[in-house]
């Protein structure tokens, strides 16, 4: 065949593919990281998606989503994205959990970003055994700043729709270095203070849909120290925020693997057990394997302020 | 940059139109290609195309030293000294790190604490690939097989995009000779490289990345948590998983560079077909075997030294293939197994010469044994496999095992058993097609692709990680 009828194929199925595509490009390029490649994602795709939505190109690709079981992850106007700051306001009262047995015992989501994947297979071999029933959901490449990507709100409606959890374990924050717009259409970059204060009230309504409004307790995992300084420091910032959140949310619990993980300094490796391993993954952030050991032992003394039959190690 | 992506789709379209307007002119085609392909493996981390070009440059010099040197002794030393570099690069960025923890750890535990800092590398994607390329053009350079070549060409061998990050690995007497002649613009093979470039699409999103999100993943993050049943679905899903995975992978390799006028060496063909271990690993990543094959294991010695020789060297040569694929010691087990089994094989062929198993039982058996080795591919450490493989006859509720996955399962393996006059007759259906209809169909299959991945993306390639 010739080249250019090949080139004509080419272009045909992906003209094709964007067109009836067009939101998941939208939502890929929302999910990018800051910067040019985003930039030209996002300025050719949301046309195309709204000349395809209004002549109604989005329903074949909403039949094939809902034979695939997939569940949209966004919705606009959700309180995530538009909601007060009162909520941060609140009084928190504490509250007694029922206790986990070998019989019947605790039924954990652990789920987050993508260092929620570790964190949820090193609290299994980590907590005491049988009584500990632990599921982990990992989204990669998500985070609170950016739910037009992905709406943690939405999300975890459906998860503990869907698994009725005991208590969630929520590592997140690696992805969040995105700017951040507040109800009233202001716009914070990391650093500011407004950025932590709306991040702190996102924690908060997530952590409230997570909790069942107080039904179960959330245990909250802001990211630890990284070793690039500009991550370190909007890492910082999440925890503050996060602290701030668990003053204010009943049932979430803030755990703080950032300040306490080799007294707040970032390193390659740590003493676990006597013994130096190798903690981080290359790119300064991810916790490896057999590093994970040390913020699951972290969540396992939070959860056993709840849970005192978790004190076994 | 990853083939299913937007940012994939985009370079390819530009690479395309460019790479035919340029190829009447090979002056001018070769850099294009070359800058293209560092452009590729540049996306992530440009520093690694730095490590690319100083691996073409090391060996573009020693195979001309090989070429031209009328000295034995100095093509030796300029072989010896390739070969050391190339296995130095994968021991620096590979193995350095996994040796200096098991040393550290013995050291340990003989009471010596632990005296070795622990080092944190990244692991250039592809390096594995890269560099056995390289060892085996200066190879062949050496024993005469191809002729010593420019740097541009060299680095293109290396580099060129379709092939680079998980293969096929091409031999220099398999790409060169198509460089060196211009392309037919007007006879593309596009039936056959878009049928496997789809076909690649939908083994990688539907079947591969689903199983992996729906079983392999849950249960191998916690086997001691799932029953018998879902153990078991996971055994044979992880053989679908990794085969429409790696296939996939490299269907899409193989179609890109027929679209572009190369033809790559074919990796798989049919591999959970074969009656024997051996039969496994002339179907199975086959490019990687015929490396083994070629410049390790007849190296050795081969069959030729005798046979407890033979057995040796047959155990070595999967030891160092599985560990080829990473450092870690499931990768040794993994090895380990095949190379057992390879040579039971062999002894009972030599014990047993005149009987023969019922085809049969020989694919049951055949399948299953590389099943179980998958077990320690998969798993994060050996005490996980164990688990995994312990736990196979255990009840308990199965929520995981449902007739879709089963079915998946089976479609992931039974695939293989379709026969292969049905696929071309469809290409050939489609390439007598008009272009607007072929065009309609491929793109409905990357809706359907995208679909099927939902909002999570499309999953890591396994054989990136090597």
């Amino acid at each position: 065949m010739p080249a250019g009828r090949v080139l004509g194929v080419i272009a045909i199925a992906l003209a094709i593919a964007v067109l009836f595509n067009s939101e998941a490009m939208v939502r890929a390029g929302e999910g990018m990281q800051p910067g040019t490649t985003r930039d030209i994602v996002l300025s050719v795709a949301r046309p195309i998606d709204d000349v395809a939505g209004a002549i109604g190109l989005h329903l074949p690709r909403e039949g094939l989503d809902l034979a695939f079981g997939q569940e949209d992850k966004t919705a606009s106007g959700t309180e995530l994205e538009e909601g007060s700051t009162a909520i941060l306001r609140r009084k928190t009262e504490q509250q007694a959990f029922r206790q986990p047995t070998v019989a019947d015992p605790l039924k954990v989501l652990v789920t987050g970003d993508s260092q929620a994947e570790f964190l949820g297979q090193r609290l299994i071999d980590q907590a005491p055994e049988g009584l500990l029933d632990v599921t982990t959901v990992a989204r990669n490449g998500t985070g609170l700043t950016n739910p037009a990507f992905f709406n943690w709100e939405i999300n975890a409606e459906q998860e503990v729709a869907d698994r009725n959890p005991d208590a969630v374990v929520m590592a997140i924050g690696d992805n969040d270095g995105f700017n951040v717009q507040t109800a009233d259409g202001s716009l914070y970059d990391p650093g500011e203070e407004g950025w932590e204060t709306e991040f702190a009230r996102r924690v908060a309504v997530v952590a409230s849909v997570l909790s069942g409004d107080g039904d179960r307790p959330v245990y909250w995992v802001p990211p630890p120290t990284a070793r690039d300084p500009e991550f370190n420091d909007i890492y910082a910032s999440q925890n503050r925020a996060a602290e701030r959140a668990a003053q204010a949310t009943s049932s979430l619990r803030y755990v703080d693997i950032y300040s306490t993980l080799n007294r707040g300094r970032y390193s390659d490796t740590l003493k676990i057990d006597g013994k130096q391993v190798l903690a981080r993954q290359p790119d300064g952030v991810h916790f490896t394997r057999e590093g994970a050991v040390a913020p699951v032992r972290l969540i396992l003394a939070a959860m056993a302020e709840d849970y005192p039959a978790l004190r076994g190690r | 940059m990853s083939f299913p992506t937007i940012e994939f789709a985009a370079f390819f379209l530009v690479v395309f139109v460019l790479s035919w307007a340029l190829m009447p002119h090979p002056s001018a085609w070769r850099p294009f290609i070359l800058a293209a392909s560092y452009f590729f493996y540049g996306w992530v981390d440009w520093r690694w195309v730095l490590l690319l070009i100083g691996s073409s440059v090391v060996n573009t010099v020693a195979a001309q030293v090989i070429a031209r040197s009328p000295s034995q002794a100095t093509r030796k030393r300029a072989l010896i000294a390739a070969v050391v570099f190339d296995l130095g690069l994968l021991a620096v960025f590979k193995y350095l790190g996994f040796f200096v923890s098991e040393m550290d750890s013995a050291l340990d535990s003989i009471g010596l604490g632990s005296p070795l800092p622990l080092v944190q590398i990244v692991l250039p994607i592809g390096i594995s690939f890269f560099t056995f390329q390289a060892i085996s053009y200066v190879v062949d350079v050496y024993r005469g097989v191809t002729p010593a070549t420019s740097l541009v060409d060299v680095a293109i061998l290396q580099a060129f995009f379709p092939h680079l990050v998980a293969g096929p690995i091409v031999r220099a007497n398999e790409l060169l000779p198509q460089l060196r002649t211009p392309r037919d613009p007007r006879a593309v093979l596009a039936g056959p490289a878009i049928f496997m470039i789809v076909g690649g699409v939908l083994k990688k999103t539907v079947i591969a990345d689903e199983l992996a999100r729906r079983v392999v993943d849950p249960v191998y993050n916690d086997p001691s948590a799932h029953s018998g049943a879902e153990l078991t679905l996971a055994f044979y899903a992880f053989a679908g998983q990794i085969y429409c995975d790696f296939s996939g992978y490299t269907d899409m390799a193989i179609g890109l560079a027929l679209l572009l006028g190369y033809q790559l060496p074919q990796n798989f063909n049919r591999p959970y077909l074969a009656l024997s271990l051996r039969d496994f690993w002339r179907r199975w990543h086959m490019t990687l075997s015929r490396w083994l094959r070629d410049y390790l294991y007849i190296p050795l010695g081969g069959n030729r030294k005798g046979r407890l020789k033979t057995y040796r060297n047959l155990m070595l040569t999967m030891l160092l293939g599985g560990l080829w694929h990473g450092a870690s010691w499931t990768f040794v087990l993994w090895g380990g197994l095949h190379g057992a089994g390879l040579s039971a094989e062999r002894w009972a062929r030599e014990r047993f010469g005149g009987f023969h198993l019922h085809a049969w039982v020989a694919w049951l058996v055949t399948f299953h044994v590389v099943c179980i080795a998958w077990v320690f591919f998969r798993a994060p450490d050996l005490g996980t496999a164990f688990d995994v493989l312990g736990g196979l006859g255990l009840s308990g509720p199965s929520p995981l095992v449902t007739l879709p996955l089963v079915l998946l399962v089976v479609a992931a393996v039974g695939i293989q058993a379709l026969p292969p006059g049905w696929w071309r007759e469809a290409e050939a259906w489609f390439v007598a097609r008009p272009v607007a209809a072929q065009g309609l169909a491929v793109g409905a299959v990357l809706v359907i692709a995208d679909a099927a991945v939902g909002q999570q993306g499309v999953a890591p390639f396994i054989y990136y990680q090597f």
